[in-house]
């Protein structure tokens, strides 16, 4: 296999990967979100934000592919012409996000799961909530910039 | 700054207390508590607010839509505090039409239902009395699918039983049968026949249907009239939401907690020590029958807590709150916090292009929507950090996800040199926060404890920094050994016993791993950067591919201005969580001590209507 396309599967994996997590975490929270708006409509504008905050990591998965396309020239129309190690190097920078990006992406749906609750039950404690959900997010970060350092670190 | 409190017990005379609660109200200036054994006047106001709010919403349909710009309905303070009778009367009309309107529609369904039965019938030429069995014949009448209509009419050929067609509609065939008394209709069961019982007692059908015609056209008609008459009085009259918000204050004085005798009552509650002699002189203005005392609190008293800070400061109050209230005679991080907040989130957004549509998203947001309390003060914090948001996009060179001459360098080109200067920025955060604590030990008189715990951690962070700067390394190592020294010998002073000591000292010692994963955490500030700036270089990139015609050019347009606004909103929402979760965590974890209850006086607060001052304030 060419060293392209190994790289091309990377940022794809990237992409659906943390895609997926994002759309799992979402979903829960979005159908716990949905429960406490039947009961408490003007909560939708908290609820919301708490359900947005998984979705992070789907932007965060596009954003490596995206930057991983830029790198090997897809995007330009030019691509680079890259050994099979080189590939693999991308293959690898690529996984970081992949891999936390869609573990993290539900452990912080089921955690925006419980904050929704909370905040049915406590108005006021959104704020506590969004933070406890946040902090999820830490690993998301903490992967996307392992990744991005490894992609702009490759030497072409 | 935290307001200093006073504790005041009032005395006055029974029948002066809704009057000098109403005076209180006014000025907003008391917040009550419990005493032991409290009373309190009833819940009759609640219950009227309730109804008020149920009124409010059931009107909503016909209230003409609000438009942008509306204010809210406007009274004067004198309009609001009167008994407004005429009010009554209004909000009592629009409850009467809403029930009337409400039966009307249940009348209209029910005859409207009735007419769906009966019309097929209208064309028998019999009274339904003639219909009763008689000795010799039994009428059934009923249903026949029109797909059934011929086996059917040959299986009553066959069956010797006479059948009469009412009437035929496309899929029903509606047949009155004759036949003998005990003669099974099992066979026309079986070719989808089914029995119906007309609703009508007595009379012919046609007759009844006309009847019941002309029953569906009064009621729509009421009901025309009826909508149309509250529709008008919902435009011209706001009285539901006057009289909510009358009831609304009220129901708050009836909440006061108080302690009654014969003659007089006890009131408790906390002023600000500053607006003592405000409040002393609302209740001069109504009696001059009290007593009014006044001491500072107790050490181990639940204090409220007031926030005082200059505008800009106090927009950012709500930030803290959000983690949790300042206790009371402790400190107020408001003012430490708000210009690092403004600075992260600047760096976090970091597009010159972004800011600029912050600027005149938010401002349109609060010319529009104008929101109160909470909503307003996020607004404004939004709205200073704009200003960041240009200055770091500019300082960074991004305008909508393009790079166009930095003048400091481009994150997206070098992020090790943007990862280095967060991770800079994070120590400084957590110095401050270390500083802040520093300040309040000494303050309280700790300031060994200030040496063992706050001073040596900037020793061994500094050291640690500086030893990546190769003309500063021994420097460094000198700096982060002292450091770790008084750590290793003072993080275990309050374990008892020698082992308990050692261990004591090594386990603070290994704190600076948690100081690590701290100055670390600050790397997001580049990756949501770097995020908001690669999510708008791709909407550019998308756009751009497709602009080769007239139509792709204004497809183009769409995508630059659904993706934008789209990387915008997603930009704010991240930035603003994890620039809360760097102050929460990070940054107050180094000083702050919260737990404290905010300050909420007996107050007005009308959420449907605003209330003008006659005399401008």
């Amino acid at each position: 296999m060419s060293g392209l396309s190994i790289a091309i599967i990377g940022a794809a994996l990237c992409a659906a990967l943390a895609g997926c997590g994002s759309a799992i975490g979402v979903m829960a929270a979005g159908k716990a979100a949905a429960g406490v708006t039947s009961e408490k409509p003007e909560l939708f504008g908290k609820l919301l934000v708490l359900q947005a905050l998984p979705g992070t990591q789907g932007i965060y998965g596009f954003l490596t592919a995206i930057l991983i396309m830029v790198q090997i020239g897809v995007l330009g129309g030019n691509a680079v012409d890259l050994t099979a190690a080189q590939g693999w190097q991308f293959f690898g920078a690529a996984m970081p996000m992949a891999i936390t990006g869609l573990v993290s992406g539900i452990a912080q749906g089921k955690t925006a799961v419980g904050a929704i609750h909370m905040t049915g039950k406590q108005p006021d404690a959104s704020g506590k909530g969004i933070t406890m959900t946040a902090l999820v997010e830490t690993y998301a970060i903490l992967a996307l910039l392992t990744s991005i350092l490894l992609i702009y670190g490759i030497q072409l | 700054m935290i307001v200093p409190m006073k504790f005041v017990t009032l005395v006055i005379l029974r029948d002066d207390r809704e009057q000098v609660l109403r005076a209180l109200q006014k000025q907003g200036n008391l917040m009550l508590c419990e005493p032991q054994d409290a009373t309190r006047a009833g819940a009759q106001a609640g219950a009227a607010m309730r109804r008020m709010e149920k009124l409010i919403a059931d009107i909503k349909p016909y209230a003409p839509k609000k438009k942008l710009f509306d204010e809210l309905p406007a009274e004067t303070e004198a309009a609001f505090e009167a008994h407004n009778a005429k009010a009554q009367e209004t909000a009592e009309k629009m409850e009467t039409l809403l029930s009337e309107i409400h039966e009307l529609k249940e009348r209209f369904q029910k005859e409207t239902a009735r007419l769906e039965q009966l019309s097929p019938w209208a064309n028998l030429s019999l009274p339904v009395e003639a219909l009763r069995d008689s000795a010799y014949a039994v009428y059934t009448p009923g249903t026949v699918p029109i797909k059934h209509a011929e086996s059917f009419l040959q299986a009553c050929a066959d069956a010797g039983i006479s059948c009469e067609t009412v009437s035929e509609t496309e899929t029903t065939l509606y047949v009155v049968v004759v036949s003998l008394p005990g003669q099974a209709l099992n066979e026309l069961s079986e070719n989808g026949f089914e029995k119906v019982l007309i609703p009508l007692e007595q009379g012919l059908v046609g007759d009844a249907v006309k009847q019941s015609k002309e029953a569906v056209r009064t009621a729509q008609e009421t009901l025309d009239k009826r909508q149309e008459e509250l529709r008008t009085l919902a435009s011209q009259s706001h009285a539901p939401q006057l009289l909510c918000e009358q009831y609304r204050a009220q129901s708050e004085l009836e909440d006061a907690p108080f302690i009654e005798t014969a003659q007089t009552v006890l009131l408790e509650g906390w002023v600000p020590a500053d607006e003592l002699e405000n409040a002393e002189k609302a209740i001069k203005s109504v009696t001059a029958v009290y007593d009014l005392s006044a001491r500072d609190p107790l050490p181990d008293e639940d204090v409220p807590t007031k926030l005082h800070n200059n505008k800009t400061v106090s927009q950012f109050e709500g930030i803290t709150n959000m983690f949790s209230v300042p206790k009371y005679g402790g400190y107020d991080p408001n003012a430490v916090m708000a210009p690092w907040y403004w600075v992260i989130f600047g760096m976090m957004m970091g597009d010159a292009g972004y800011g600029l549509m912050m600027v005149v998203l938010i401002l349109l947001f609060k010319k529009i929507l104008k929101p109160k309390g909470e909503t307003a003060k996020l607004a404004n914090v939004l709205l200073y950090s704009s200003i960041t948001t240009i200055l770091c996009g500019v300082l960074f060179g991004s305008y909508f996800g393009e790079t166009w001459h930095p003048i400091l360098f481009s994150p997206l080109d070098d992020p090790v040199r943007m990862l280095i200067l967060t991770m800079v920025l994070g120590v400084a955060h957590i110095f401050t926060g270390l500083i802040v604590q520093i300040i309040n030990s000494v303050k309280a008189g700790h300031w060994l404890d200030a040496i063992f715990d706050q001073v040596s951690w900037i020793l061994v962070i500094s050291g640690l920094g500086l030893f990546f700067i190769k003309p500063a390394r021994t420097v460094g190592i000198v700096l982060a050994v002292l450091g770790a020294v008084i750590i290793l010998f003072t993080a275990g002073r309050a374990k008892k016993g020698v082992v308990g000591k050692i261990t004591g000292g090594l386990v603070g010692l290994y704190g600076v791993t948690s100081y690590l994963s701290d100055i670390l955490s600050y790397s997001r500030i580049l990756a949501l950067s770097l995020a908001t700036g690669v999510v708008g270089m791709v909407m550019n990139m998308l756009a751009g591919m497709i602009q080769g015609s007239v139509i792709g050019f204004i497809f183009s347009l769409v995508i630059y201005i659904v993706g934008h606004v789209f990387n915008l909103v997603l930009g704010l929402l991240s930035a603003y969580v994890h620039d809360c979760r760097l102050q929460y965590i990070e940054f107050y974890g180094k000083f702050y001590e919260g737990s404290g209850q905010l300050f909420r006086p007996l107050s007005i607060n009308p959420k449907y209507i605003q209330i003008k001052d006659n005399g401008g304030k």
